[in-house]
């Protein structure tokens, strides 16, 4: 057992050592918060620049009640928008034109034209250099659009107020009928569905292949031999696996912390920054669902890593573990193709089948338990097949591996390593 | 006693047999050549008693106990396919060897400063293995495989890249080893090492042991029947003397294996005049000829079969 803890400490400090763990690991949410934040910050630290807003307005009655709806305050409680009106002349042609160059000269932020059967169902136009700031777009197009909605209204003989009640839109609320009594869904099940059983893939194929690359490295180093003259392969493989396996759960709960700092402060951050997003719930997350998660991603680890740990000991480089990598990857990649399917239909009997399936169960019965929790039966069942599927895959590894890890040369087919796994 | 009994070892892959009916014994505290061709079975035999392949038939005693994983840290072992962690840093990487050996951190510490300082290497400690000079790392492999003071040391081929110092330095730990009590299995090709520093050995060929014992007994058994000979000029014609049967010719040296009962005095006569000989001597064969004796017939054979 000593021998096993030297192995797993000496697998872990070489990878969490590394430049790359420390980059995924702290630099990766930091820089996933950063992405989120940053311009969230900027834009609330800015507020915005001020705007010069020429408006050729051909019928003469928008121009007042526009002044007045756009009203958009800076942050020194200035007003954001001054628009300037451009009585319309004779040649509209040549006007806009003028316009135009004034745009291009920067005297004008941008110019609106509003033609004159815009009340009968015709466009206005909005003029700028730089037309894909959305945001603003909508904001000008909104404040027009209750305008000109508002004398349409009043030409008829209606009352806007009266109208705007009438015609409000009927809300659906989605509610997720659980054992513990109904519960309002903010649509964040589907969310952390998709994000659990993504890192659960990602992680499942990067540690897998770290593992691959260091049986590879050892064997291409010839120091295989050397440590072999110490411990059994079996207590090689089993430290490297759970060294690695340490690592993970390292990185995990460093993400976790910062998760729970995102939710934490994100939330407030989020609703400083954007006028509206308090309204925003995060989504509640059963802790049900992170202990499965953990679970499932022990299992899944267990046995994809063992399946990585074998390829590395049949191969010499890992230019040759890439042929052999593929239908590894398909076993990873086909639940997460089937997981619309699961989605749709979370305990239709396609989906049960599938999430009992040894090497789809760490992540369609990761994504059931999320959209809708299985009957516990069916989740020890699927826990129970990983966990024999790990121990036979195991029994067979460790031959193959044993064998493996001292050949050199051509890579073995199938016949041969059959033979491996007869050997005394 | 004895440091390493082998009895009626075998062992099969598949349909190739890579060590048939192996039996010898080392007593302790001698060095013993295991010599053989390249895929005689050396290394399948070295790594049955590091436990690493478990023998089909026999059984493997190693300091009079049966071989198991327990039995590993009283065991070093150098590889002939040696190798180092290249991404570790020297100091961490020795100590990790030494822990699956089973040393404590506290014991191991001080060995290895100890070694590095002797074989100096002191300063490398920090630095990445893979920033050594091939000869620093194999100096460093030979520290791993003595580091926890086993009492059964297999060395495969320990002075390949070293330059005659670093030999000079490796073969003075070897025999303070055996002055110690220690055992060492020593496994090469060059057999002028053999001769000098093996006690005894054994030699195989095609999965089979051919020669074993003392190298004293084996040379005496070969006879006097071996003239070694410093010549200059054209030496072709020895070969087709009639009291030859064997000729290695180095160019400016020989070593001639005479017919039994042959008069060495008649192939001195045979040689004065024609060529111009600085030394004649009557002498045991080399164990350089004795392998080629032993070995060599059988792979011309191989080869023209081929």
């Amino acid at each position: 057992m000593r021998k096993i803890l030297a192995v797993i400490k000496r697998e872990y400090l070489q990878i969490v050592r590394t430049k790359g763990f420390i980059i995924g690991t702290v630099l990766g949410p930091v820089a996933m918060a950063a992405l989120i934040f940053i311009p969230m910050l900027i834009a609330m630290a800015s507020g915005g620049e001020k705007k010069t807003v020429g408006v050729i307005d051909t019928t003469g009655e928008i121009f007042a009640d526009l002044d007045q709806k756009l009203d958009y305050k800076m942050s020194d409680g200035s007003r954001r928008y001054t628009l300037s009106q451009v009585a319309p002349g004779s040649d509209i042609a040549a006007q806009r034109n003028g316009l135009s160059r004034k745009v291009l000269a920067k005297k004008l932020s941008a110019y609106i034209f509003i033609p004159a059967d815009i009340l009968t169902g015709g466009a206005a136009e909005y003029a700028a250099l730089n037309v894909s700031d959305f945001d603003e777009v909508k904001r000008l197009n909104e404040a027009l659009n209750a305008v000109v909605i508002e004398k349409r209204l009043k030409k008829e003989g209606l009352d806007p107020a009266k109208v705007a009640q009438y015609t409000r839109r009927v809300g659906l609320k989605t509610i997720k009928v659980t054992e513990r009594g109904e519960q309002e869904d903010v649509g964040g099940t589907f969310v952390i569905a998709y994000v659990l059983v993504l890192i659960l893939y990602m992680t499942l194929f990067f540690y897998g292949s770290i593992i691959m690359r260091g049986v590879i490295e050892e064997k291409s180093s010839r120091v295989v031999e050397v440590v072999l003259s110490s411990l059994r392969p079996f207590e090689l493989m089993a430290g490297k696996i759970l060294g690695i396996a340490a690592v993970g759960l390292t990185q995990y709960a460093i993400w976790a912390l910062f998760g729970m700092a995102a939710s934490r402060y994100g939330g407030m951050l989020a609703a400083g920054a954007v006028p509206g997003a308090s309204g925003f719930k995060m989504a509640t997350i059963p802790p049900y669902i992170f202990v499965y998660f953990v679970v499932f991603f022990i299992l899944g680890y267990f046995l994809y890593s063992v399946l990585f740990a074998t390829i590395g000991s049949m191969v010499n480089s890992e230019k040759e573990a890439q042929q052999l990598l593929f239908p590894i990857s398909m076993l990873l990649v086909v639940p997460m193709l089937m997981m619309m399917l699961v989605l749709k239909s979370p305990s239709g009997s396609t989906s049960v089948v599938l999430s009992l399936i040894p090497f789809f169960a760490p992540i369609l019965m990761l994504m059931r338990i999320c959209v809708l929790l299985p009957p516990f039966s069916q989740i020890a069942a699927s826990i129970g097949i990983l966990i024999l599927t790990i121990i036979l895959l195991i029994w067979v590894a460790a031959k193959i591996y044993r064998v493996g890890i001292l050949m050199y040369g051509k890579r073995p087919n199938i016949g041969e390593i059959v033979k491996w796994i007869r050997y005394k | 006693m004895n440091a390493l009994e082998i009895e009626n070892v075998s062992k099969r892959f598949g349909d190739f047999c890579a060590v048939r009916n192996l039996s010898f014994r080392i007593p302790r505290g001698t060095i013993y050549g295991l010599l053989g061709p390249n895929g005689a079975g050396k290394t399948t035999t070295i790594r049955m008693v590091m436990n690493i392949l478990i023998p089909d038939e026999g059984g493997i005693k190693v300091l009079d106990r049966r071989m198991d994983e327990a039995m590993k840290a009283h065991v070093g072992y150098l590889p002939e396919d040696r190798g180092l962690y290249p991404k570790m840093k020297v100091g961490e990487m020795m100590l990790f060897l030494a822990e699956i050996k089973g040393m404590t951190k506290v014991k191991a510490k001080p060995a290895i400063d100890r070694w590095l300082e002797r074989l100096e290497l002191g300063e490398w400690r920090g630095k990445k293995v893979e920033a050594l000079s091939k000869g620093m790392q194999q100096k460093i492999q030979f520290i791993v495989t003595v580091l926890h003071e086993p009492d059964l040391i297999i060395l495969d081929e320990p002075f390949a890249g070293l330059d005659p110092l670093n030999v000079k330095l490796i073969k003075d730990i070897m025999l303070e080893f055996r002055d110690k009590g220690k055992t060492i299995i020593f496994s090469t090709h060059r057999m002028e090492q053999v001769e000098m520093i093996c006690d005894n050995i054994c030699l195989l060929n095609k999965a089979r042991m051919v020669l074993e014992g003392s190298l004293q007994e084996i040379k005496k058994r070969y006879g006097k029947n071996t003239v070694v000979l410093d010549y200059e000029g054209d030496g072709g014609f020895v070969k087709d003397l009639p009291e030859v049967v064997k000729v290695d010719d180095y160019g400016r040296s020989m070593e001639i294996k005479l017919r039994d009962k042959a008069d060495p005095q008649s192939l001195l006569r045979s040689l004065v005049g024609r060529v111009r000989v600085h030394r004649f001597e009557i002498q045991e064969p080399s164990l350089n000829a004795i392998f080629i004796d032993n070995v060599g017939a059988d792979h011309e054979k191989d080869t023209s079969g081929h």
